[in-house]
């Protein structure tokens, strides 16, 4: 069985896995319908129909089978690799930016001392920062960090630097909550996402060495599904929660919104106020299109024609409202969590 | 005669076992409630009682330290003054009035960096209401640039930009940049105690009642 020919069986493994059969075999998973075979050739896809929608099993069934599907169809490594390069990229932009004020903040004589953070984060709250204070072991510290998100990003020794950059940057937020915006939220999720799943399989140079030293290429995996399900729930939930946030603010209901976004004039990327202020109708517009965007996106993504839309849209419209908003790095940041939802086949390596 | 299979192909992949999947799903459902309730006992709209309890005594335990105990709530703006851009600025106390002030973010700072002294500025604002975390921020923040500034009584502002009303910007055709200040004080270390004198806006000041002398 060729790779490529083998790539396409996990589809048909979402389409027709039998839930509670206790048959865990690619052969046991034939089709029970033949139409639905075209109908959707993806792991996720609501529309596609699932085994027994037409009275052959119960709704129960119904529902088992498409949470199988979801969660435990293996997935090759591409798409997760995608994300890991992304997020790796933004998590090293994101811990630059702690590195010239990180005496002030968190040295010996620092803002942020140890007994402010008493006062001000969870109890349960730890961080790798905390056993850390001279600005010699700071930056050691930082400097870490820096190597494992950069060896992260390239894909070396994945398995275990995954976990670390996912440990390393949760800490440093940790250590001054106060400093942390939505971007780094974003990007933490997408860490620990991404410490679930096998993302050094594909585009990575573990994966060139493995080549070099003629090993086969690695199989789809369950876990790789897991963080990519993962990765694609948490997109949604973030765009939903996004907007049902906006949603309690009149600035949003009655349109001036994104005249209040464009004139904070230092976080802004782009001056927007002359252009918006010359129109009335252009601020409402932009105003209702950023809220209208996200619940789009947190509902459509779900459906297959719907997808094909809204996953380019994404990497378009996300940036954009972060722009608009003066959060760039969180705008770049859901960006390179929709690609999750990218379908992507092909030889890993 | 069948193909023999190449070393280089990868092996075929399995799904998991029944067991394997039942205990994937009960920890996937176990991470959606805690998700859940992260979310909505994390709103700024605020949580009831039951969601405030499971939240903080189940999930908090174990989504707090891997920075997941998260609102995921990104309003953007309601147009409200807190919303606005913030900055810090530390003087000497007794410095004269062209002295330039220490500004943070300074002019050169730009991107995440600058927006991190930006939220430092605003938490210190917000904490104001917050009778468990009142001035400690802005005393910390004295004390973290006595040496920066180069003394030991620092008077400190926080202070926001003030944003045009659309039709008067529309009017004028230009942008006008106003600041004002959201909080002030004077932080200073007398015998290697901190101390920290709020400058209290003058109307909420209580008038001096002094006792008639016998």
């Amino acid at each position: 069985m060729s790779w490529l020919h083998f790539m396409e069986i996990p589809d048909r493994i979402g389409l027709w896995w039998i839930p509670g059969s206790g048959t865990a075999e690619v052969a046991s998973l034939r089709p029970r319908r033949p139409h639905a075979r075209r109908a959707s050739a993806d792991p996720f896809a609501f529309a596609g129909g699932f085994a027994g929608r037409e009275g052959e099993h119960s709704i129960a069934d119904a529902i088992g089978a498409t949470w199988n599907r979801y969660w435990f169809t293996p997935a090759e490594a591409w798409q997760l690799a995608i994300v890991r390069i992304l997020a790796g990229c933004l998590a090293l932009a994101l811990w630059w930016s702690y590195f010239n004020d990180l005496e002030a903040w968190f040295g010996p004589a620092g803002i942020i001392s140890r007994e402010l953070l008493s006062g001000w984060r969870s109890p349960w709250a730890v961080s790798l920062f905390d056993l850390v204070s001279a600005p010699a072991s700071l930056r050691a510290a930082w400097f870490v960090g820096a190597i494992v998100l950069a060896m992260l990003t390239a894909g070396l020794a994945t398995p275990v630097v995954s976990v670390l950059a996912a440990i390393l940057f949760s800490s440093l937020l940790h250590r001054g909550p106060m400093l942390a915006g939505p971007a780094d939220d974003v990007v933490a999720v997408m860490l620990w996402c991404l410490a679930i799943g096998r993302s050094g399989d594909a585009l990575s140079v573990d994966r060139l060495l493995a080549a070099r030293a003629g090993r086969p290429a690695p199989s789809p995996t369950v876990r790789t599904r897991v963080a990519l399900g993962l990765l694609q729930v948490h997109a949604a939930v973030i765009a939903t929660v996004a907007a049902v946030a906006q949603l309690k603010g009149d600035v949003w209901w009655d349109g001036t919104a994104a005249w209040w976004l464009a004139t904070r004039s230092g976080s802004r990327v782009v001056d927007l106020t002359g252009l918006l202020a010359q129109s009335e109708y252009l601020t409402n517009l932009v105003t209702h299109a950023i809220p209208l965007w996200e619940l789009l996106f947190a509902a459509g993504i779900w459906f297959v024609p719907l997808r094909r839309l809204l996953i380019p849209a994404a990497l378009v419209a996300w940036p954009l409202i972060g722009i608009i908003a003066g959060e760039p790095a969180w705008g770049l940041a859901l960006a390179a969590l929709s690609t999750a939802f990218l379908r992507l086949t092909g030889r890993v390596g | 005669m069948p193909k023999k299979p190449s070393s280089t192909e990868p092996p075929i992949a399995t799904p998991p076992a029944e067991t394997v999947r039942a205990a994937v799903t009960v920890m996937l459902g176990l991470y959606f409630v805690g998700l859940a309730l992260a979310v909505s006992g994390n709103s700024a709209s605020g949580a009831s009682a039951l969601v405030r309890t499971i939240h903080t005594r189940l999930f908090s335990p174990w989504m707090t330290p891997p920075w997941l105990d998260l609102g995921y709530e990104m309003k953007l703006t309601y147009g409200l003054p807190d919303d606005a851009d913030h900055r810090i600025e530390v003087r000497r106390q007794r410095s004269p009035a062209t002295a330039r002030p220490l500004v943070l973010p300074a002019d050169g700072m730009w991107g995440e960096r600058a927006r991190r002294w930006r939220r430092l500025a605003r938490a210190a604002v917000i904490a104001e209401q917050d009778p468990d975390r009142e001035a400690l921020l802005p005393a910390a923040i004295g004390a973290g640039l006595f040496d920066d500034v180069g003394g030991d009584d620092l008077a400190i502002r926080i202070l926001r930009d003030v944003r045009p009303d659309r039709a008067e910007v529309a009017a004028a055709g230009e942008t006008p940049l106003r600041s004002e200040q959201a909080y002030a004080a004077r932080v200073r270390r007398v015998d290697g105690e901190l101390q920290l004198i709020k400058n209290e806006p003058q109307e909420e000041l209580a008038p001096v009642i002094r006792e008639p002398a016998p």
